[in-house]
């Protein structure tokens, strides 16, 4: 059973070519890069302080007045909305005694560090300093927060520490092209969820980054998606790869009934599964063609999507630590931080967005939930990731351990650890 | 014990896969020709080569099992192709679905019209041949309750209770009418393989009901359906065959 593939010539926005597969050797990936105190000080000196970071979703920060508070590493940064409609980032520290300025998100007319009053306008400058006559060398010559750069794009609001940075989109290229189609910005968000793990933060992106291990541990995804035969694209430091779904793998016998997980997909399109005469395999391209047909009366824009977008998981990582399942109807977007000091711990953050029908009611905006691994459920196939992952980490540590021992099916591991290194320089 | 198979021309609706291509395949093995109906082209084939290959005729036809022209055109060419017909096993099924409308929709034209349907196109040369017999494939999920209210389970009861008026009214005509309710049934490509990986607690808790704490192999079925079938089961009339591993609670009295 092959899969059906759009071709050269099909009506495509997104680039489909399949990118040449880069010569990254065979060599074992170094266990340190996952447990060592030393490598995690160098990631943060080199990598982390220098590229862009994924800080939140355009709409968190809508309004005027719109802020939010994201962190990384040790360092919390404040994003927030300009009356003018642009984006500010600063350091959330206030220049006085160390203090953070502000918490979670809100909106605010100015911020107010709320240890001494001290208050800083929108655009970061000092507001009003109680007492400031008691200060006999004046205020602090920054002037107010310390900036740190932010841009948007396509939803989403990102920050750098590095003053140096290149623009944005020069960062993201060539993801521009391949992801505005999918117009992230007209997508809300219904999940928003904080997960501590413990885990290294690498050791999260992995799993996303290769499907070898669905006959693994999600054993029923192969009723819903094909796991070895798919095209993996790896770009200057992102990657990519096109899963097939709403198909069976190659790897089980094709069924007489039509497995839950499409039947499922079909439903949400509203395609009557009990209606369809036709193979489980040959569901997919019916429910490409269906979406196709019918999308605009269900309220649905799909015109910048190809027909493989309309059913299938172009899956996406941008270097750091963004890993994003896109999707015609929804976006499941995972961003994977550090731990402040322990190279054992990270935070896994979880944000879907889902596209809205014409006229349908925004739904209430989610609260950023935090918890620890295992206190609540995300769902059965994260859960199976996030189950496994500690043991993953623990395994590291072991004296019989070396490293990791990657094959092909694996290439976008061995990518991101290329990327990684070109930034860290020497284990 | 002869079976008397040898020579007799039988037809298995949905005889590509799973329980009814083990049942047309001992069929053939037994000297028989047969002819099948399914849907994937690729599995016909590959069906029908492994027929041939005990020496007997074999053909077979795709189709949509709600199409009733196309079940009675096949069952037309197979009697046109043979020459005749002495066996029908009614096995296509659309399988489990859910308790939604379309679902009724689609096991009562696929599992109960496909049957009704190739029964009359057959009746003429069943009643012209000598050893007549009309197998009906239900479920034991008609007799007993079991995963959830759905269609299929219910259909199929309709099935059963239609064979049994069915047997009493051709039995003066020469033709036996029987019924066989397999119990969950393993084979490459059957829905339990899927249900085992895909929704390993319905899995589970199948397997924890039955007694023999196994599923069954599509050949143990189709043994006790050929038997069924053959003139060897010529006072078989109207019998209703539970082949399930001892799955079902109710006694049968």
């Amino acid at each position: 059973m092959t899969v059906h593939r759009i071709k050269a010539g099909d009506f495509t926005k997104t680039p489909i070519e399949k990118t040449e597969t880069p010569d990254l050797g065979t060599d074992l990936i170094p266990k340190a890069r996952y447990i060592s105190p030393d490598f995690m000080r160098k990631e943060w000196e080199r990598m982390w302080t220098k590229v862009w970071l994924w800080g939140c979703a355009s709409e968190d920060i809508e309004n005027p007045g719109d802020y939010i508070v994201t962190s990384i590493g040790r360092e919390e940064i404040l994003l927030t909305r300009q009356p003018d409609g642009s984006v500010l980032g600063f350091y959330n520290v206030c220049p006085h005694r160390g203090n953070r300025v502000m918490v979670g998100q809100g909106n605010a007319t100015t911020f107010k560090c709320n240890y001494h009053h001290w208050e800083y306008k929108l655009s970061g400058e000092f507001e009003n300093l109680p007492d400031v006559e008691t200060f006999p060398q004046g205020p602090p010559p920054c002037g107010g927060l310390a900036p740190v750069k932010a841009e948007e794009w396509n939803g989403f609001v990102f920050f750098t520490l590095n003053p140096d940075a290149e623009p944005l989109r020069d960062y993201l290229d060539p993801l521009c092209e391949h992801l505005e189609p999918y117009h992230f910005d007209r997508m809300v968000k219904v999940v928003d969820w904080t997960a501590e793990w413990n885990c290294n933060w690498k050791t999260s992106v992995d799993a996303f980054n290769e499907a070898y291990h669905v006959q693994g541990i999600h054993p029923e995804l192969l009723y819903f998606l094909e796991d070895k035969h798919i095209q993996i694209d790896t770009y200057e430091r992102h990657n990519r790869y096109l899963i097939p779904f709403s198909t069976i793998s190659h790897r089980v016998n094709e069924t007489t009934e039509i497995p839950h997980l499409i039947k499922h997909a079909m439903k949400e399109a509203g395609m009557d599964p009990a209606d369809f005469d036709g193979r489980v395999s040959e569901v997919r391209v019916a429910l490409q063609k269906y979406k196709r047909a019918h999308g605009a009366e269900m309220g649905f824009d799909y015109s910048d999507l190809n027909d493989e977008q309309l059913t299938d998981d172009y899956h996406y990582m941008i270097f750091p630590n963004i890993t994003m399942n896109t999707h015609a109807d929804d976006l499941m977007l995972f961003r994977q931080r550090p731990h402040e000091t322990d190279p054992d711990k990270m935070y896994f953050d979880v944000q879907m967005f889902r596209l809205l029908k014409a006229g349908e009611e925004r739904p209430r905006k989610p609260r950023n939930e935090r918890f620890k691994h295992g206190e609540r459920s995300m769902g059965l196939v994260i859960d199976q990731d996030a189950a496994n992952l500690p043991g993953v980490q623990q395994g590291m540590h072991s004296a019989a351990y070396e490293g990791l021992w990657l094959g092909d099916q694996e290439l976008r591991i061995r990518h991101f650890h290329k990327v990684l290194m070109d930034y860290v320089g020497e284990d | 014990m002869d079976l008397g198979l040898k020579g007799l021309k039988a037809a298995v609706s949905g005889g590509s896969r799973g329980i009814g291509r083990s049942i047309a395949d001992l069929l053939a093995q037994e000297g028989c020709d047969v002819s099948v109906c399914a849907r994937g082209q690729e599995s016909i084939d590959a069906a029908v080569s492994g027929f041939e290959a005990h020496g007997v005729r074999a053909m077979g036809r795709s189709l949509q099992g709600r199409d009733g022209d196309a079940i009675r055109g096949w069952m037309r060419e197979t009697v046109e192709e043979f020459g005749g017909l002495d066996i029908f096993v009614a096995s296509l099924s659309a399988g489990g679905g859910t308790n939604e409308d379309r679902y009724w929709y689609r096991n009562f034209e696929i599992d109960l019209m496909s049957a009704t349907r190739a029964v009359a196109e057959a009746y003429p040369a069943l009643k012209q041949s000598k050893n007549a017999s009309i197998l009906i494939i239900a479920t034991m999920a008609a007799s007993e309750t079991f995963v959830a209210p759905m269609a299929y389970n219910a259909i199929k009861a309709a099935l059963v209770t239609w064979s049994k008026q069915l047997a009493e009214a051709y039995a003066p005509k020469g033709i036996r009418v029987n019924c066989l309710s397999p119990g969950p049934t393993m084979f490459p490509g059957s829905n339990w393989e899927m249900i085992k990986v895909a929704r390993s607690r319905t899995f589970a808790s199948a397997v924890r009901q039955q007694p023999t704490r196994r599923m069954g192999e599509a050949e143990e079925v189709a043994r006790s359906a050929v038997f069924l079938a053959s003139p060897a089961a010529r006072w078989c009339v109207g019998s209703h065959l539970l082949v399930d591993g001892g799955f079902t609670k109710g006694v049968q009295f």
